[in-house]
């Protein structure tokens, strides 16, 4: 049921994640940054964000690309829920139609 | 002070707490759409690598960072390869770091034991909200714009449902098939998508943005694992770097 080796193993992965939790917030919790570095911290969150989606963008499959696209143009005007059905129903319906 | 005043005085700040941990729920709604199936996944395909029903929920409690969790089990071994997966959990969760870092300036005014486990429950979707709600808060005057029992009421219900679903995954493995061909996986991305609107300031603020996704989406053809994702975060902030100096 639980092997001594995946528990150390867990409790690696978990004290790694754990640090990269706090590691901004108490390296960077009492400066003042320059008017340059505030410029990246403020693009940083989005630069993460579209990174992580970023294969999406080129996904192999062409249901999933136009789906994307309805996700896209829902997410421009609707609010967050909608937006999820909208992706999500669009993705199913077209991997149906187009395959 | 008597009780009754005491409850008085505590009466409204408890009742605005729970209108905020309420407000973190329903701004978690849409986003347990897209984690609940992810999770079966994770949990059935660890189970199909050996990980028991008790080490399953071990690890997403403990750890309780999706992308890292994919990436360990398509390495595991037995016995697992401990210094490999630690390096592969780091290389996936360094976006952390910068995320830990923008949330900063909102949850300084907190106190450490307040903030240290609050952090615990960062992942992309309750830093994105949080983040985004503190942003907004704060162009329309709140003090403080983060709130943080917004956030936890956003954070709790993800937690828990990664830890329960999961160990679902790894219970009812073999029966689920494939929960990926049902189009659940559009969630994520338009819940980053809808996110991205919000943070959303004219097209030259989201140049990085745009030199990101180009970088991301190259590396991620071009290199495998999960590179892509600290490629295309750093040339973004390269380019955030280079493009202020312009003006």
């Amino acid at each position: 049921m639980i092997d001594p080796m995946t528990v150390l193993a867990i409790l690696a992965m978990a004290a790694v994640t754990y640090l990269t939790r706090i590691g901004g917030y108490v390296v960077l919790r009492n400066r003042t940054l320059s008017p340059r570095a505030t410029a990246v911290m403020e693009a940083a969150p989005g630069c993460v964000l579209i990174s992580v989606i970023a294969p999406d963008f080129v996904s192999r499959n062409p249901a999933d690309l136009a789906a994307l696209a309805v996700t896209v143009l829902a997410a421009t005007r609707l609010s967050m829920l909608p937006t999820v059905v909208i992706g999500i129903a669009s993705a199913g319906v077209l991997r149906l139609v187009i395959g | 002070m008597s009780v009754s005043e005491i409850a008085l005085a505590e009466g409204p700040t408890a009742n605005r707490r729970g209108a905020e941990f309420r407000r973190g729920l329903a701004a978690s709604t849409p986003m347990l759409l897209g984690i609940i199936p992810y999770a079966l996944v994770l949990g059935a395909q660890a189970a199909q690598r050996g990980l028991s029903v008790v080490e399953v929920p071990l690890m997403t409690g403990l750890n309780f960072a999706g992308g890292s969790e994919f990436a360990a089990i398509q390495l595991w071994s037995s016995p697992p390869h401990i210094l490999l997966i630690a390096a592969i959990t780091l290389l996936v969760n360094s976006r952390h770091f910068l995320m830990g870092a923008a949330l900063a300036p909102f949850i300084n005014h907190l106190p450490k034991r307040q903030v240290f486990p609050a952090l615990f429950l960062m992942c992309d979707e309750s830093w994105a909200v949080g983040l985004a709600d503190a942003r907004h808060r704060a162009a329309t005057g709140m003090r403080p714009a983060f709130s943080l029992a917004y956030y936890l009421g956003a954070a709790l219900p993800i937690y828990l449902a990664w830890v329960a679903f999961t160990t679902c995954g790894a219970a009812l493995g073999p029966v689920l098939g494939d929960v990926g061909k049902y189009g659940f996986a559009m969630a994520f991305p338009a819940v980053f998508l809808v996110l991205l609107r919000g943070m959303w300031k004219g097209f030259a603020a989201a140049r990085p943005w745009l030199v990101s996704l180009v970088v991301a989406a190259l590396t991620y053809l071009v290199v495998p694992g999960a590179w892509y994702v600290a490629a295309g975060a750093l040339s973004g902030l390269v380019a955030a770097w280079f493009l202020a100096g312009e003006t």
